[in-house]
């Protein structure tokens, strides 16, 4: 059984998921391994290991957003969606001058507080 | 064995500013007008159930229970109503399980209406409860909306198969022009290719929205409800009605991953391509069979993408047809004829019902003078949720 009262205050953000029973990678958390259906518990997060997400990336394709949601003071955002050296993939902001597909970046993870409510974790990704 | 329904009413409001109604009122009028093009309105509490389509009254409208709310105004107290919820793709869905209510046996009439209000508020917020949908953690908390999976997908499809801008703003044009005859669109305006691609001033009337899409690859926000009575053609009831069913002869619906970015081929539409596949089947038909398509272009990206999935042009090629003219209203594969979501416009909900109504205006050989396709017998809806992680596709046939 799984207590999900305290799944909000021991849930990580912004992680890869390892499955231990098969080995395979996740991102976003999955609950169910894709590959071999292995479970994972949110709670305990028996099973799975957890590793950073970040560092060299690849660009496979990006935006220059102007029309951005309320709470965003900013006149334009770029996003991308990037693939790591392991094969798993993020979306993100982008903070690059020249944006070009198939371009070599760094991955970080950051806290953003644009949005009104608690600040929340997200990708961006730069140019080493 | 698929059930025969068909449907033997249609209601739609004028798409555009609704901002000053009630959600309920403007889904009551679309659905009264399908019961009198119907001829039921008198008979109305007969109906066995009312489904609703709608995505997020919640937080447009400040409104929940919006079906027993439709009931009440339209005076059908006691018919049993419920709603349907799927981003993008409620209306859609709202037919799918009218369908499947009617399949199963447990009604015989059902009525099916769905829309949305979402100029109560403004366009900021609308953007940002439209990307709600998204994926919370992984793509929604980054800043990503719609418009901006729009713009990369859109990237991704000119560099590996080199569509431009200016193919984008052919759709534009051909969709407006369709528009510009249809009653019920939002943006009733034809547009040139001079003023959007080719002219000194393009830049500045076509901006960007989400680069590469401009401006006219993307629809507008509306607000606005269609509507749909469907029988069991099967039942002696059917004869009750004014006008002749056109028959729902496939409807099915896939998911896809949430994320966008965990698609093994990102340009790939694999939901779209499973609903169509499934659809066909039931239906007993392939592409070639069909006479006219309404194809969801909330982005114009999405009308090509989403013509190649169906089967109707090989992957990559659809935008060489396009300048052919061939999905133009006298072309050999009409596409959009309502204008689409670009010019007849997109109240979120709304739009699946919406593209069946058409749908069945064209089948019955109602559409206005200059956007009537010739004798149609087969037309195919496909109405998209989400980034295209949840299709639905409905074939309509004139028997
Ligand atoms: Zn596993």
């Amino acid at each position: 059984m799984i207590d999900f009262s305290v799944y909000n205050a021991t849930a990580p953000t912004i992680q890869g998921y390892k499955c231990q029973n098969c080995g395979s990678i996740h991102y976003p958390a999955p609950m169910i391994c894709s590959k071999c259906s292995k479970r994972r518990d949110p709670v305990t997060g028996k099973g799975w290991e957890t590793f950073d997400l970040e560092g060299p990336c690849e660009l496979l394709t990006w935006t220059r957003a102007w029309n951005l949601p309320e709470g965003y003071s900013r006149k334009y955002l770029l996003f991308g969606i990037v693939q790591f050296e392991n094969g798993l993939r993020a979306s993100g902001q982008l903070e690059v001058e020249n944006p070009e597909s198939g371009m070599k970046l760094v991955a970080e993870v950051e806290e953003s507080d644009e949005r009104p409510g608690d600040p929340v974790s997200i990708f961006v990704f730069r140019e080493k | 064995m698929a059930a025969n329904v068909g449907i033997v009413g249609i209601g739609h409001t004028i798409f555009g500013n609704s901002s000053e109604y009630d959600l309920s009122d403007v889904l009551a009028y679309a659905a009264t007008d399908a019961l009198q093009d119907a001829g039921y309105l008198e008979k109305r509490k007969e109906i066995d159930q009312l489904v609703v389509g709608n995505m997020a009254s919640g937080l447009f409208c400040h409104q929940s229970a919006v079906a027993s709310s439709v009931i009440s105004r339209m005076d059908m107290e006691p018919v049993p109503a419920e709603l349907v919820e799927n981003g993008p793709a409620s209306g859609a869905s709202a037919v799918k399980i009218g369908y499947m209510a009617v399949a199963s046996g447990l009604a015989d009439v059902v009525l099916v209406v769905a829309g949305e209000v979402m100029r109560k508020v403004t366009g900021w917020l609308a953007t940002d409860y439209v990307a709600t949908m998204l994926h919370t953690e992984a793509e929604y908390n980054m800043g990503l909306t719609l418009p901006a999976f729009g713009g990369m997908f859109t990237r991704m499809y000119m560099e590996k198969y080199g569509l431009t801008e200016r193919d984008l703003a052919l759709l534009a044009v051909k969709n407006h022009d369709n528009g510009a005859k249809n009653k019920y669109a939002h943006i009733q305006l034809p547009c040139t290719i001079e003023a959007i691609a080719d002219g000194p001033e393009a830049d500045v009337v076509n901006t960007y929205v989400a680069e590469p899409l401009r401006m006219y690859s993307t629809c507008p926000v509306s607000d606005g409800a269609a509507a749909l009575l469907l029988v069991n053609m099967d039942s002696p009831r059917a004869q009750e009605f004014k006008k002749k069913p056109v028959r729902i002869a496939g409807v099915a619906s896939a998911t896809d991953t949430h994320c966008v970015h965990n698609r093994k081929d990102p340009l790939k539409l694999e939901a779209v391509r499973i609903a169509a596949e499934k659809a066909y089947k039931m239906a007993g038909l392939s592409p070639k069979d069909i006479s006219f398509a309404e194809l969801h272009d909330a982005f114009s990206i999405l009308e090509l993408a989403i013509s190649e999935e169906v089967g109707f042009f090989e992957r990559g090629k659809s935008f060489l047809a396009v300048r052919n003219g061939e999905t133009e209203i006298n072309g050999r594969l009409p596409i959009n004829t309502s204008g689409g979501l670009k010019s007849k416009g997109h109240p979120v909900g709304g739009t699946g019902v919406s593209q069946v109504v058409e749908l069945v205006r064209q089948l019955r050989g109602e559409a206005e003078e200059g956007r009537q396709v010739k004798e149609p017998k087969y037309g195919m809806s496909v109405n998209f949720g989400g980034f295209g992680n949840n299709i639905v596709s409905v074939i309509c046939a004139r028997d």
